[in-house]
């Protein structure tokens, strides 16, 4: 298998540092290595110190998001040779407090997005012509949502507004307005109402653009607002 | 009550169930992990809620701990997996030959089970290999790695227990032959420091064995890494598995958009140095299509090894011949006094393995404090981070 | 709060400029802030355009001058940037305004190129106009 030589620019910051600054690395890659396994190699060879978020490797967990050649990523998927670059630049995602070098503070995103009460599970959408097994009351799957943070990291707003409610929880409401599972979506659609909710998007559609899950942020929020002004317009008219 | 400090070296999924089992039983707990959290083997298994089926045969120890801990685990974490039940099919004469075997082993671990017909089969997973001679349901279902024991840490977390993810035990700190407390370096700072303890748990998985080492003590366990390759597409709602003895690829567990067909059985002295060898990922391929051709044709999403801690002295082979069963042990019997060691076990048992070390522990500390595990509900992942 | 040491985290700042890091990011964005771009051009022009209007109160000399530079060639490749502001910003704002209710959201960026193309084709047909009346 083809290997290459490949240089990785890494941010890095420790708490305590007064600015971070970019350590490089030499890593041999190949056709297989991701930027994950690349920062593995490179913590277990040449730096112990190096901190970055990981878990599950295969796009599921959303831990491991971080802007790689100025992009936001997932990691663990993101295939070295294919960014075609013979530096790849790694740094933590925007939009969250940094924590020490690729790792930021997730805990201002989950305040946000526990307050959609989204459940995990929701009802699939796949191979519905397959019948249900007995005792299975319905064709069941994970949420799409990674809770990865990448739509954040990239949305202009939420660059520009901390308090914007922002793409990861909107599509969350909406997949509540959608199936409600026991949920409120009346609370919840009254919540995003809001100048800090959904109209506070400008459509750069950055966040649909980077999601690596199909959870499609901007179409969550358009159909959030389709959702509202039927409504305001459905009061108009009724109330007439 | 006495206030007690536990160490729980290890952010994985056994960490994670024992600190909430310790802080249920009103200890203090701290919980240390090198990187973040499920980080380490946990994060990246298969994901199967496992009925134990696999292991009714050849491993009913195993597979009895299995059903237990499905059913247990249904209760405590409700809304955290993909409950479609599985199906072991047989598509050759040869995997037909074990289902007398297979069928017995269930009933004799307690695993519930329903045999269908190859058009019963066809009609709730109509991608199977037509060749499908018939099936049998239990009661399998999909779990997400990581956020299953991130409720675990988010309950024990919200008990007062404290988790430090980027902290990496340098050394253990001894008097004579009792375990102290850790020396911990914190990565987020680079400064070190150390945390005193009554009891340190090596709940450190594959890695068990290098810590034990810092003890001055050793533990048999046998690093075991396995190939899961991950497509895009999702071909089957119910856990596919192969009617026959345990093998390569023989299992397709959906999650998500996705289907991760797993996995493959090595041996290798360190967990940190993990390869995904290429015929593995074809391997899984080929074995993934002879429960479901389409998939010979699925992108891949991501190939990744896992290390299983196995447990078992050095000389086994491939790893298959070992237990997937777990081991408590307390190293006072080797005459070091304030450290346990966990390992062995599979995602599915995390609970029972922190239930039988909880026990050791509170023993230890001549406290009298029962395990309330199988019956708290956990709260959601989300309240790790609020 | 998960405990991290606290000490000096860096805390979520406020980053006014970052709408304008369009670099490594695809055409939504770069139509955003294109769309921003224009507006406040527009906003400026339109100042510009009101003080214009009040020299007509100044009487018909101080008019008939300004005329004058508003016909000089110099003045030309403004009003092209002009009509391309107006162009730009009035037929994005129609694609923001229908996928802003749910509308072609699936396909915002066909309906980005499309419009370009009309602008592109009007700003055409426009400059001809300057150049030719």
């Amino acid at each position: 298998m083809a290997e290459k030589i490949i240089q990785f620019k890494v941010f890095r910051y420790k708490q305590g540092d007064p600015e971070p600054h970019y350590d490089t690395f030499m890593v041999t890659v190949n056709e297989r290595t991701t930027v994950l396994d690349a920062l593995e190699t490179i913590r277990r060879d040449q730096d112990g110190t190096l901190t970055f978020r990981h878990s599950c490797h295969h796009a599921s967990c959303g831990t491991c998001g971080m802007r790689v050649n100025g992009r936001e990523v997932l990691a663990c998927v993101t295939n070295v040779m294919e960014l075609g670059t013979s530096e790849v630049t790694v740094e933590p995602l925007q939009n969250a407090p940094l924590i020490s070098d690729l790792v930021v503070d997730m805990s201002g995103f989950y305040e946000t997005y526990s307050q959609a009460h989204m459940p995990l599970i929701r009802e699939s959408e796949y191979l519905t012509e397959s019948e249900v097994a007995e005792g299975v009351p319905f064709h069941m799957r994970l949420e799409s949502c990674l809770e990865c943070g990448l739509c954040l990291s990239a949305c202009p707003v939420v660059g520009t507004d901390p308090d914007y409610i922002g793409p990861a929880t909107l599509a969350a409401v909406w997949r509540v307005v959608q199936e409600p599972r026991g949920e409120d979506p009346e609370a919840l659609l009254a919540w995003i109402d809001s100048e800090q909710g959904c109209w506070r998007c400008h459509a750069a559609m950055e966040c649909t653009e980077v999601c690596p899950s199909n959870v499609d942020p901007g179409g969550a929020i358009m159909a959030l607002r389709g959702e509202l002004t039927r409504r305001k317009i459905g009061r108009l008219f009724g109330k007439a | 009550m006495a206030n007690y400090h536990v160490v729980i070296i290890g952010g994985g999924g056994t960490g994670a169930a024992l600190a909430h089992d310790l802080a249920l039983r009103g200890i203090r707990v701290t919980v240390v992990e090198r990187g973040e959290v499920t980080s380490g083997t946990t994060g990246r298994h298969h994901g199967l809620l496992h009925s134990g089926a696999r292991y009714a045969v050849k491993d009913q120890e195993s597979a009895k701990e299995c059903i237990q801990e499905n059913m247990i685990l249904r209760k405590i974490a409700p809304g955290s997996f993909e409950l479609n039940d599985g199906l072991f099919v047989a598509i050759t004469e040869e995997d037909l030959a074990y289902y007398d075997e297979f069928m017995e082993g269930c009933a004799v671990c307690g695993i519930p089970t329903r045999t269908l017909t190859r058009e019963e089969a066809l009609r709730l997973e109509p991608n199977l290999n037509p060749e499908v001679k018939l099936a049998v349901q239990v009661p399998d279902g999909t779990m997400d790695a990581m956020r299953l024991p991130l409720r675990f840490f988010a309950t024990a977390k919200h008990n007062g227990a404290v988790i430090k993810p980027f902290t990496e035990v340098i050394s253990l700190n001894m008097e004579g032959k009792t375990v102290t407390g850790v020396h911990v370096r914190d990565h987020t700072t680079g400064k070190e420091y150390d945390i005193g303890a009554d009891i340190v748990v090596n709940a450190a998985g594959p890695w068990a064995e290098k810590i034990a080492r810092m003890a001055g003590v050793d533990v048999p366990v046998q690093p075991s890494p396995g190939v899961l390759v991950a497509v895009w597409g999702r071909y089957n709602n119910m856990v596919i598995n192969r009617l026959h003895r345990s093998g390569d690829g023989d299992i397709i567990v959906p999650q998500r958009e996705l289907s991760i067909i797993g996995t493959s059985s090595w041996v290798v002295d360190d967990p940190d140095q993990l390869e995904v060898p290429e015929e593995h990922i074809r391997l899984m391929y080929e074995k993934g299509a002879e429960m479901i051709p389409a998939i010979k044709h699925a992108k891949m999403r991501a190939a990744w090894s896992a290390a299983r801690p196995l447990i078992g002295s050095r000389g086994a082979t491939t790893g298959r011949e070992l237990s997937r069963t777990f081991k408590c042990f307390d190293h006072a019997d080797e005459g070091v006094e304030g450290f346990v060691t966990i390992t062995g076990g599979k995602a599915t048992t995390a609970r029972a393995m922190a239930e039988t070390t909880a026990d050791v522990v509170v023993r230890k500390l001549g406290i009298d404090a029962p395990c309330r595990t199988r019956e708290v509900v956990l709260l959601p992942h989300t309240a790790y981070y609020t | 709060m998960v405990e991290t040491t606290q000490l000096n985290v860096r805390r979520r700042q406020r980053r006014p400029g970052a709408w304008l890091h369009v670099r490594r990011r695809h055409v939504g964005s770069w139509a955003f802030a294109l769309n921003r771009l224009a507006g406040l051009g527009l906003v400026l022009y339109l100042i510009l355009h009101l003080f214009v209007l009040s020299l007509l109160a100044k009487g018909p000399a101080t008019w008939n001058d300004f005329v004058a530079l508003a016909k000089s060639p110099l003045i030309l490749p403004l009003d092209i940037i002009l009509l391309a502001g107006i162009l730009y910003h009035g037929l994005n704002g129609i694609r923001v305004a229908l996928i802003g209710v749910g509308i072609g959201v699936r396909q915002h960026k066909a309906l980005f190129w499309t419009l370009m193309l009309i602008a592109a084709v009007l700003l055409l047909l426009g400059t001809w106009g300057f150049i030719t009346v």
